[in-house]
């Protein structure tokens, strides 16, 4: 019974931290991580928790969650974090991997941050044991690089375990999304009904050859004016020219805007279209002034067209010297 | 017929042999003009293999040629990737040097005396001529008009887009693939107009060929089978189409895994699937025709596609449990880029730290097509007025070549020859209409169109559905044919500039500008090539980064720890940590992989810009991917993420190997503190980096290729830098015990 006191005084007090052993201090950290992982942390268990000498490791992600500080990157990180943590913990409960995951927020230990000299937020540490089989040569923490790629579970889950060689690593979970599932399966079965009662109506666009050719074309205009650059650059969509204006057209051969190529593909367009209408339309014209006319109108706009993309082109590569006349 | 441009010049020969006389004239013409503007780099600089893959293929050839076929075959190379080497024979495709071997032996049986060499880089442009020759008749099946198929051999002969892989010296796989790509396709739609096992069994052959000659082969085992789709779902299923596809599919699958790269990948890898899923397909609906015709029943139809149908979800499920049940190998990564654009930016940095791999801006598309990209949609557009089945085809291919190139600018190459083919349709479309010297007479016309209004109106596009009346005016013919006659002069020009000023470049020797606007060679890199070949032992290796692996094992003959070749991420990997590195670090890997020259390449000087320090982030990441605890990419930027090489560069930069050894005693050829990185725009520091495992060999002309020579273990047991701080006259006894460098004893 004389324990009970202790045990408890050790709990609560953090001036005792010091004396607790280290395998005291995981025991009472893992325990809290079952209950609810990530362990919330504060300064002074912030403190306990990373003291030196240790036989576990420790994964302590330092963030600012409160809107005053509008990080989205702690927002979007945290839900990945809770459940990295969670998944660990509940795959290892008996704390073979001797992992703690603790989350210290920027409210809760505004002096930490400071001591740390940290400004920014999210930045996650991983703390590795000083003592024991796995002991690390520097009790310094590791630093995980944000910068790169997407923040998911899974990669931090790979960082981590790639630090903790020869000990389990449980596997993250991620909880089955039934309302994805549900949505998908009343969209697709809703859809099918509507198809199924409008197929009369659908068919005959279905097999209406304009219509593809329509789609034909849209989608060879797209493509050979850049879209898929846009999708996998994610270029702006306009810039700046730096004097208050706006530029059309990025300098460089190998730079493009997004609403440059959407010119580009007009003017492809325009320059399909007329080439369209004088093939096909324009011999089928019986009224000769009309198609006089037709041919003097589809003419001009591909030559004038032509010649705007030409001297377009030409602001693209310096040295191109092809040009048409209206626009020299 | 009637309508032929040159028909109206040539008026005097009506008859038939004239004109197929004039026919293989204007093709021959073209022919050699397709060769002839190829070689401006032959004519500029000299007869001499490109760039870096054309080293290996050469390479290649020569020990194709030296040692037979049998010896090439089974070719194990131990002068590429020390220590593991490679198994050559087994990972190349060999139809390009099995090709020019051929050829070789052909010429000196009938005593020609010629290098292999000059096959080599002549090549390409022979190959050129026979692909417009095979645009000439693929379009001749997709049109009446026989000036359609001269147009499409023309703008294939002289499009940059198929230039820019085929000049004189460019001795790659594409030299010859492209030929064969498009000569596949025109028997695959002779085949299928005819339903003949015969050009099928030829198209086949040519799969074959093309399946032994370049990796983009699984661009024709998708594209056929997804006409052979197109087709069934427009309801077109006919036995023509079953007896193309199955000989196409059955004989080329079997000659395609008779190439050991190859081997039983056609069965295994998800790319090839469509291809075996489509046959599966193909045979179900021959059986269901068989028995419909057996056992007439008028509710047939419908059980017929609902069976077909759900035959084919089982099969496209069991395919995705396949997959994933790792029977099947995964999507190759190459290829899964094409699909989802962020997977190689992820996964595979080595795919994506490859120019080609890049996507293609608009310029780029104008650049290598002019004119024909926006009479590409025209031609697109024709094919639907009539839509038989060979029409179908253009209109697949065009669709899933231009979703392609605009994803990776190397598949610009498979783009080219649906855009030709289009565009000559839609020129040679207007040229036979204006081009005509007949005029209809008004008043006949609108008579005419009275009657013949309803009958006509069968064509499945609205803007087609009126009878033709032609044109009345000469001055409206003569108008459209002469605006028409300047865009495809202006074409021509278009393309000749292109090809002499982008495309001629061989990038082994590099062509500058003297003040005075003469012409200079810069010809270092085979100054350092010539260098190694005469100054090292013959087994000497030598560690670069892989683009220059090719070149070294081509022109210095000397064995390399990687090459283009990127089979071994790891092994490449290896050398970029070596690279980016600090010496203590980089030394003891250069000992385990006996290295004995290090070779870099420094733009600093010329403003070149294909330096090794332009690409190291490339290393960095690579190495990065591997060992991401000891090399880290945000290490080498600023903390304000800037990539600097000045005063300002961070620490890491400034110890890496391959920092030092760029600006190793650059800073000697300034005044004290002026040192210049013009590439970079950079005012270098004025104590410039130190070397001490190293020692500088050999520094080319305008210092683009810096070598360096591994040192040897101190011969009284110091290690390096206390030595190099012992020879500086630098040494001070206790400073250097506190400094302490880690030992750099190899176990």
């Amino acid at each position: 019974m004389r324990f009970l006191p202790t045990l408890l005084l050790a709990l609560l007090g953090s001036a005792s931290a010091a004396k607790k052993s280290p395998e005291e201090r995981f025991q009472t950290y893992h325990a809290k991580a079952l209950s609810s992982a990530p362990v919330k942390l504060g300064d002074p268990s912030y403190r306990e928790l990373t003291g030196t000498p240790r036989d576990y490791t420790v994964a302590v992600l330092l963030t600012a969650m409160d809107a005053r500080f509008g990080c989205q990157l702690c927002r979007d990180f945290q839900p990945e974090w809770d459940l990295l943590s969670r998944s660990w913990t509940a795959g290892d409960k008996k704390g073979e991997s001797r992992v703690v995951f603790g989350t210290l927020d920027f409210a809760d230990g505004r002096d930490i941050f400071m001591s740390l000299g940290l400004q920014t937020a999210p930045v996650l540490f991983l703390f590795p044991p000083t003592i024991g089989s796995h002991a690390a040569a520097s009790p310094e923490p590791i630093r995980y690089d944000f910068t790169s790629g997407s923040q998911a579970a899974e990669q931090v889950h790979a960082w981590i375990a790639r630090h903790l060689p020869d000990r389990p690593h449980p596997p993250v979970k991620r909880p089955i999304n039934w309302m994805r599932w549900i949505s998908t399966f009343v969209i697709l079965s809703g859809g099918l009904t509507a198809s199924y009662a409008a197929w009369p109506y659908v068919l005959p666009v279905i097999q209406n050859r304009t219509v593809w050719a329509g789609i034909t074309l849209i989608s060879i205009l797209l493509f050979t004016s850049g879209h898929m650059f846009n999708q996998i650059r994610n270029v702006p969509y306009v810039a700046g020219d730096g004097r208050g204006g706006i530029s059309y057209f990025a300098s460089g051969f190998q730079n493009q805007y997004g609403l440059e190529t959407q010119i580009v593909a007009a003017m492809y367009g325009i320059l399909a279209l007329s080439g369209i209408s004088l093939a096909i339309k324009v011999p089928r014209i019986s009224d000769p002034k009309m198609q006089g006319i037709a041919i003097i109108a589809w003419g001009s706009i591909l030559f004038v067209v032509y010649s705007l993309l030409l001297s377009i082109f030409r602001g693209k590569n310096a040295g191109y010297p092809f040009s048409l006349p209206p626009f020299m | 017929m009637s309508a032929d441009p040159l028909q109206a010049l040539a008026n005097a020969g009506q008859g038939k042999s004239t004109r197929s006389l004039l026919r293989v004239i204007i093709l021959a013409l073209i022919a050699a003009a397709a060769i002839a503007s190829r070689l401006f780099s032959v004519i500029r600089f000299e007869s001499i293999i490109h760039e870096f893959d054309p080293w290996f293929n050469f390479r290649a050839t020569k020990y194709l040629v030296a040692n037979g076929f049998y010896n090439f075959w089974d070719w194990f190379d131990d002068r590429t990737w020390h220590p593991l080497g490679r198994v050559t024979g087994g990972t190349l495709y060999p139809g390009l040097m099995v090709t020019s071997g051929v050829i070789y032996h052909a010429l000196r049986a009938l005593t020609i005396p010629v290098d292999i060499r000059n096959i080599c880089v002549l090549l390409a442009p022979a190959f050129s001529g026979l692909t417009a020759i095979a645009a000439y008749l693929l379009t001749n099946e997709m049109t009446p008009s026989s000036s359609a198929g001269l147009l499409a051999a023309l703008f294939m002969g002289i499009a940059p887009g198929y230039i820019s892989r085929s000049v004189a010296g460019s001795y790659d796989n594409e030299a010859i693939a492209i030929f064969l790509l498009v000569f596949t396709f025109y028997l695959w739609i002779k085949a299928l107009k005819q339903g003949s096992m015969l050009w099928g069994a030829l198209c086949a052959l040519f799969y074959g060929y093309m399946v032994a000659s370049w990796g983009g082969y699984a661009f024709i085992t998708c594209l056929l089978p997804l006409h052979a789709f197109v087709l069934i779902c427009m309801g077109r299923y006919s036995t023509r189409l079953y007896v193309a596809y199955t000989t196409w599919y059955a004989l080329g699958t079997l000659a395609s895994m008779q190439i050991p790269f190859v081997g039983f990948l056609p069965v295994k890898t998800s790319e090839h699937m469509p291809a075996l899923g489509i046959f599966g397909f193909l045979q179900l609906l021959a059986f269901l025709d068989y028995v419909r015709s057996a056992i007439p029943s008028r509710q047939f139809q419908t059980f017929l596609w609902l069976f077909a149908g759900g035959t084919f979800g089982v099969g496209l499920l069991g395919l995705v449990i396949a997959t994933s049940a790792g029977i099947i190998a995964p999507w190759g990564g190459r290829f899964y880029s094409l699909w989802d654009t962020n997977y190689a930016k992820i996964h595979i940095p080595i795919i994506a730290s490859v120019s080609e791999h890049q996507p293609t801006a608009w310029p780029a598309f104008f650049f290598d097509l002019n004119m024909l990209i926006w009479l590409f949609p025209v031609g697109v557009y024709l094919c639907f007025q009539e839509l038989a089945d060979e029409h179908v085809f253009i209109v697949v291919y065009a669709l899933f070549g231009s979703y392609f190139a605009g994803v990776m600018v190397r598949l610009m190459l498979t783009l080219t020859p649906v855009v030709c083919v289009a565009a000559a349709i839609a020129v040679s479309t207007i040229l036979d209409t204006y081009l005509s010297t007949k005029s209809p007479k008004p008043e006949e016309s609108q008579a005419a169109e009275g009657s013949e209004g309803k009958k006509a109106g069968k064509s499945g596009l609205k803007a087609a559905s009126k009878p033709v009346v032609g044109i009345y005016g000469l001055w409206g013919k003569s108008m459209m044919v002469s605006a028409l006659a300047v865009y495809l002069l202006l074409f021509v020009l278009h393309c000749t500039w292109v090809t002499s000023n982008a495309y001629s470049s061989p990038s082994v020797v590099l062509a500058s500008r003297l003040p005075d606007g003469s012409q200079h060679i810069i010809d270092d890199y085979r100054e350092a090539y010539q260098w190694l070949r005469q100054n090292t032992r013959e087994d000497a290796k030598i560690m670069s980064w892989w683009d220059y692996g090719y070149q070294i094992g081509g022109m210095a003959d000397r064995p390399t720890l990687v090459d283009n070749n990127t089979w071994n991420n790891t092994h490449i990997a290896t050398v970029g940590k070596a690279m980016s590195s600090s010496e203590e670090v980089s030394y003891p890997i250069m000992r385990q992989h006996e290295v004995d020259y290090v070779l870099v390449v420094f733009g600093g000087l010329l403003g070149y810009s294909g330096d090794d320090i332009n690409k190291f982030l490339w290393m960095v990441r690579i190495a990065e991917g591997i060992w991401p605890d000891e090399v880290s990419e945000r290490s080498f930027f600023t903390p304000r993420g800037e990539y600097r090489v000045d005063g300002e560069a961070t620490e890491t930069m400034k110890n890496s190997l391959m920092y030092k050894m760029s600006y190793y005693n650059y800073n000697n050829l300034f005044p004290p503190g002026q040192a210049v990185d013009r590439m970079r725009n950079a005012r270098l520091p004025e104590v410039g980096p130190t070397l001490s495992t190293l020692e500088e060999a050999f520094t080319s002309e305008n210092w683009i290729i810096r070598i360096y020579k591994v040192k040897d273990l101190d011969n009284i047991g110091r290690d390096h830098a206390a030595a190099a701080a012992f020879d500086r006259g630098t040494k001070k006894k206790k400073a250097i015990k506190k400094r302490g460098p880690r030992s750099l004893r190899v176990d």
